[in-house]
């Protein structure tokens, strides 16, 4: 039985963070669930979709956050409840319309999921999105292990009806990627209706028109909704203390770092001199209950990921309270006992703890220690991050490499986010020279392109994939034409989401349901926006590259868009297209003439360097067929054949 | 001694700003292409000594070793380089007249050479617009479209390569004097390749005071008119002071001054005037555009002139001492700016000197330049 | 009080590899298996950009009691099991202690700035015998070599499950792991991963008493 239709109130499951996070959404009747991929968010909708038959759900891949964000809200205010799931930038894409959801309330409980990703184990950024919560006036929970995971969520719904407000919950990596025990509780009947109701006047909560204006009374209303929800705070079963009545030190934290205190404390044998709050209901926070447990020490460490949120908060109240419960002394990320970036692990509570209390604690003797790190030294080679092989996005960044330094005027390429985001490693011949946000890549490039009366003649490449085109880049196209800005922008089409899992986007056929929707052409679009379009296979290396010349010759905003699939997309995963061998007699190898172009330079993992030999040679295992090493080979060494 | 590869080519020469898009490096291995005029490095190689390095033209070139090769001789101080003898020379009436600068005397060298089966195939230089463009000729009827002067430096080099890597032998080639500089040292075999054979059997230079940048000179003209109909430049002797466009609607006058600032820096570091190391170069004569001035440097070349002549493909003529002494002088200010500059800038050094050098000579460098 | 199963609580297991070798779906077929015996298990897993080309870990804690971190604590490791040799010694530097027992598979995936040829790669014996100066307790296992002898290489992760089961450390044998098959995957293929399983332990068997 899959734990998404399991009826039996009580079973136990092994359920991954974001999982527990599903069934407390199906337990709490959602109808309605949307999301924009991102890693580590994308289960979330994934699962839910899998439920969308039976739990008679509508699903959506949306075209990016702030869309999914609207999407569930529409749900919300005709009175069924609705989630919305993204990672931690995603939030930020959101952030504008989320202000006004704040001011202008809810009706169907709605929840926003935010998965932050301390460390930046999957993103380029290690954003903190629980500001927003503090910043735009909305109720945050967070919860501390996955049983909570399934319960908090499911709470949510109800407290964001009970609020009229929306209610973020903040997950992280190694939570929503982590599996524990869960007791799953009951699913509730699928039979819902909608209906937006606004008939009664603006303002009315349960039947007017949603919107926010006038302001001043919307923002009155929702401050007393946060009021409301400190009050349900202060007696939230999620904010728990264990530990001795009165501890040497008090440890306030959240989130998976309320396992690593846990963890750390144990470690130490210190169970009798430390005591953890774990906070679920993190803003507003609930003063009674920071009064009380502040009192039962003078010591506080705050652990926590990303930002000192919850350090500052409880400094806030406690400064106010500071008549009552006397001066503390605080530790955490402000005084650096906890590092200020990068995430928590058990180690890192264990060193904060041991300095606090003077413990003397080494995970390992150090001659094992010592030991270890030098045979790793020595026998673990590095792993360089790398496109798989078969990849287009490595024939697409050798062309755009190869073109520019051919065109010789310093022209560069800004990158986006995707796989593709490698293209600044060297697997992409460290091609890209910016990468920041979704959609920005042609949004700096189209700046770029701007600066030629300050004597900038570097050409400008902007590169995208299929589903950040349509996510955000499009406005930013449309910035570059509408600005007659010289920008390439070269579309890196592998038909798929292939980054977080192959979820649809509007190019693609199907929907999250696995419905057929129409796919949206991109070269289309782009011609009805003014640019020029044109069509390169990646693995055709020389008419690429020949046609990136031509282009960066041309002014005005151009489009090239470089089509070939993913090779780990369904449709051609395990199917070669070639078979590929290297004629050792003519391999330069090493001498002068080559150098190891292949292996050395265009590193696909399918190719191998045989030292011994002087040679390169195909890995048959991992090669993927895709043929573009003998295009690349200077002495046709490389050979392919048409795979049978 | 001073052997090194392609990161120091790139370093002392790219980096510089002295490559001159001769196409010595390029079509040797992946690392160097040549596009619009310029020579790119595509990325670091590994190789400590390379061919693009021993090769280049730009940067540790022994003219001692090259003329040794060369001449059996070390270098000469003389203002036009080793010769045996100057002639003025022009195209014979087995040329169709074709649109040649000045007396076309290299058409008819080129066009005897192929006729008269004295090389297989010839590396020449065509346009496209304002864009040289290389290619391998085995004609000799086809000669005549590569005429004229090109006056944007050109890969000619890289032809050169390519059709060697196709197993071309027994070649002519028409060169600048930095590309006859670069083959030149190509033929020495500096990487001591056992497979070796020099594939060379004639080279005619072609005097040259600089060359303009392409890119630039593009920029400029595709201003001024459709650079795709240009039928031909010309810079007529002083005190004209202008460079001559001919389109299909007429001729443009540009200003030499708006030229000049399109020469590379190369140039300006250029001792050679007059393709030293070939075995003949050629280029005006100073009192009438219907002749060339013919320097006979190799006994090879003195074979292919006296060939041309005898089967009527080209006609000599004494060079009046005077013309001659213009010449030395003009080419040997050019060499003693050139060398000034680079002993200056620690350019040009002897060959116990230390450091990088672009080129070195032994002796009183001083005192020649 | 329930009778101890587990050898140490929390028992601290770490899967590790090389993105596409299974490993998650070993970890997560262990954690099923286990947790169906009633005890708490929590597992730690790294996804998205890792996976492509770089390591792969899962750290699986497993207890009577409860949750626990996700995060295995440093020189905390009881048991490593190691899909790629490289990776036992990456792990060992950080999680390992003198009393680990290492189960390793002897195939080699080169990374990619071997394959370049711009680093170099110990041979597996070399491998071993560092391992072995680090514990007493390690176990090689032709795991890939016998998938693919099976037809499927990927099966080497099952391959090494069965080696785990082999060690007896955790409540584990080939009725749990049938069990947990049915649940996961289609019933064509479970006699196959029955199989690999088997022939896993009776290969972690042998090379323990050639060990001993």
């Amino acid at each position: 039985m899959s734990y998404l239709f399991d009826e039996e109130k009580g079973a136990r499951y092994l359920l991954m963070g974001n999982d527990a996070i599903v069934r407390g959404a199906l337990e709490a009747g959602v109808s309605v669930a949307s999301a924009y991929p991102g890693t580590p968010s994308s289960e979330i909708i994934e699962n839910l979709s899998k439920a969308s038959d039976k739990r008679n759900i509508y699903v959506e891949w949306s075209v990016n956050e702030k869309v999914a964000l609207e999407v569930a809200f529409a749900a919300s205010i005709a009175g069924l409840r609705s989630i919305c799931a993204m990672k931690q930038n995603g939030v930020n894409v959101a952030s504008d319309f989320l202000l006004h959801v704040a001011l202008s309330g809810s009706r169907g409980g709605i929840v926003l999921v935010h998965c932050d990703d301390p460390g930046a184990l999957s993103s380029i950024n290690e954003g903190e999105s629980r500001h927003f919560a503090k910043m735009i006036e909305l109720p945050l929970l967070e919860p501390g292990d996955f049983q909570e995971a399934l319960e908090m969520t499911r709470w949510a719904f109800e407290l964001s009806e009970e609020l009229g407000l929306l209610v973020m919950l903040r997950s992280v990596t190694r939570l929503s990627h982590a599996s524990g025990n869960v007791r799953i509780g009951s699913l509730p009947g699928t039979d819902k209706t909608a209906c937006f109701k606004y008939d009664a006047v603006p303002g009315d909560q349960a039947s007017g028109p949603v919107v926010t204006m006038p302001v001043p009374p919307h923002h009155e209303a929702l401050q007393r909704k946060l009021k409301k929800a400190v009050a349900l705070f202060e007696k939230s079963p999620f904010n728990t203390y264990t530990g001795p009545e009165k501890p040497e030190l008090l440890i306030v934290t959240c989130s998976a770092c309320n396992l690593y205190s846990r963890e750390a404390v144990r470690l130490l044998g210190a169970e009798n001199r430390v005591g953890i709050l774990k906070v679920g209901t993190t803003w507003p926070l609930p003063p009674d209950l920071i009064r009380k447990n502040l009192s039962r020490t003078d010591t506080i460490l705050f652990v926590e990921e990303v930002l000192p949120f919850l350090e500052e908060n409880v400094k806030i109240l406690a400064a106010e309270m500071a008549k009552d419960i006397g001066v503390k002394t605080f530790h955490g990320k402000n005084d650096s006992t906890i590092p200020m970036t990068g995430e928590m692990t058990p180690d890192l509570v264990v060193d904060a703890i041991k300095r606090i209390l003077k413990i003397d604690y080494a995970p390992m003797p150090e001659t094992f220690r010592n030991k270890a790190r030098e045979i790793a030294a020595k026998m673990a080679p590095v792993r360089d991050l790398t496109f798989c092989p078969g990849c287009p996005h490595r024939a697409s960044f050798w062309n755009l490499h190869n073109a520019l330094e051919i065109d010789n005027r310093r022209g560069f390429v800004c990158g986006d986010i995707g796989c593709y985001t490698l293209g600044l490693l060297p697997c992409g011949f460290s091609t890209s020279k910016t990468s920041h946000s979704m959609g920005s890549g042609i949004g700096i490039a189209s700046g770029f392109g701007k600066l030629t009366r300050f004597g900038m003649d570097q050409p400008i490449l902007a590169v995208c994939g299929d589903s950040t085109f349509f996510h955000a880049a499009l406005p930013a196209l449309v910035n570059a034409i509408h600005n007659k800005s010289d920008v390439i922008f070269v579309l890196l089409d592998n038909s798929g989401t292939a980054m977080t899992g192959f979820q649809p986007h509007p190019g693609t056929e199907t929907d999250a349901m696995g419905g057929n929707v129409p796919p949206m052409d991109p070269a289309a679009l782009c011609r009805s926006l003014g640019a020029t379009v044109q069509y390169a296979d990646p693995f055709d290396v020389d008419a690429t590259q020949a046609i990136l010349l031509r282009l960066m010759e041309e002014k005005g905003a151009r489009v090239l868009i470089m089509q070939q699939m993913c090779a780990l997309s369904p449709e051609k995963k395990g199917k070669k297209k070639y078979r590929v061998s290297v004629d050792q007699e003519k391999c330069i190898g090493d001498r002068c003439g080559c150098s190891r172009l292949c292996t050395r330079v265009f590193r696909c993992p399918g190719l191998v360097w045989d030292a011994d030999k002087g040679a390169a040679v195909i890995d048959e295992v991992i090669c993927a067929g895709c043929g573009v090493c003998a295009s690349i080979c200077p002495a046709g060494a490389i050979v392919r054949e048409e795979a049978v | 001694m001073n052997a090194a590869g392609p990161n120091e080519l790139r370093a002392e020469v790219f980096e510089k700003d002295l490559c001159i898009g001769c196409g010595a490096c390029v079509s040797l291995c992946p690392y160097f292409k040549n596009y619009n005029g310029k020579t790119a490095m595509l990325f670091p190689c590994t190789q400590e000594e390379g061919r693009c390095f021993a090769y280049c033209p730009k940067v540790e070139v022994d003219l001692d070793a090259v003329s040794r090769n060369m001449y059996g001789e070390p270098y000469s101080m003389d203002p036009i380089g080793r010769y045996r003898s100057v002639m003025k020379s022009r195209a014979g009436k087995m040329v169709t007249r074709a649109d040649f600068q000045a007396g076309g005397t290299v058409t008819a060298l080129m066009t005897y050479a192929l006729a008269a089966n004295k090389i297989d195939a010839a590396v020449l230089t065509g346009r496209d617009g304002l864009l040289p463009i290389p290619a391998v000729v085995t004609e000799p009827n086809a000669v005549a479209g590569f005429a004229s002067s090109k006056y944007t430096s050109a890969p000619t080099l890289a032809a050169f390569n390519q059709a060697v890597r196709e197993g071309r032998r027994n070649l002519g080639l028409v060169l600048t004097p930095c590309q006859a500089l670069a083959l030149a040292q190509m033929r020495a075999n500096p990487m001591k390749q056992k497979e070796f054979v020099d594939p060379v059997s004639f080279v005619a230079g072609l005097f040259c005071t600089w060359a303009l940048d392409y890119r630039s000179l593009r920029d400029f003209l595709v201003e001024k008119t459709d650079i795709k109909k240009i039928q031909k430049f010309d810079i007529p002797p002083p005190p004209a002071g202008v460079m001559e466009v001919y389109t299909e609607s007429g001729k443009i006058d540009i200003p030499i001054d708006e030229i000049r600032k399109r020469v590379p820096n190369s140039c300006d570091y250029c001792f050679d005037m007059t393709a030293e190391f070939t075995d003949v170069s050629v280029g005006v004569f100073e009192d009438s555009t219907a002749w060339n001035t013919l320097v006979i440097r190799t006994e090879r070349g003195q074979a292919m002139v006296d060939g041309a002549v005898k089967d009527g493909y080209l006609e000599i003529g004494e060079m009046p001492e005077e013309n001659l002494a213009h010449l030395k002088l003009a080419a040997g200010n050019k060499k003693k700016r050139a060398l000034e500059r680079g002993r200056g800038q620690g350019m040009v050094k002897t060959a116990k000197e230390g450091g990088r050098a672009a080129i070195r000579i032994d002796g009183d460098i001083a005192g020649m330049a | 009080m329930t009778k101890r199963t587990i050898l140490k609580d929390p028992y601290n297991i770490i899967i590790t590899g090389v993105g596409g070798q299974g490993n998650v779906m070993a970890s997560r077929m262990l954690g099923s298996a286990l947790s169906r015996k009633g005890l708490f298990v929590t597992i730690g897993e790294t996804f998205g950009v890792s996976q492509r080309g770089g390591s792969v870990m899962s750290h699986l804690r497993v207890s009577e009691t409860s949750a626990w971190s996700p995060q295995i604590p440093a020189g905390q490791a009881d048991v490593v099991v190691a899909l790629e040799p490289a990776e036992a010694v990456r792990v060992m530097a950080v999680y390992g202690n003198s009393g680990v027992k290492v189960i390793s598979n002897t195939r080699p995936i080169y990374p990619v700035g071997v394959i370049a040829g711009d680093m170099a790669y110990p041979p597996v014996g070399k491998i071993r015998e560092a391992l072995l100066e680090l514990t007493k307790d390690v176990v090689f296992v032709e795991a890939t070599d016998e998938a693919m002898k099976m037809g499927q290489p990927i099966l080497g992760n099952v391959i090494m499950m069965g080696a785990l089961a082999a060690a007896g450390v955790i409540p584990f044998d080939d009725d749990d792991f049938k069990d947990v098959l049915s649940e996961t995957i289609k019933p064509d293929r479970i006699d196959m991963n029955l199989r690999a399983f088997a022939r896993g332990r009776e290969m972690a068997l042998q090379a323990s008493r050639s060990n001993g």
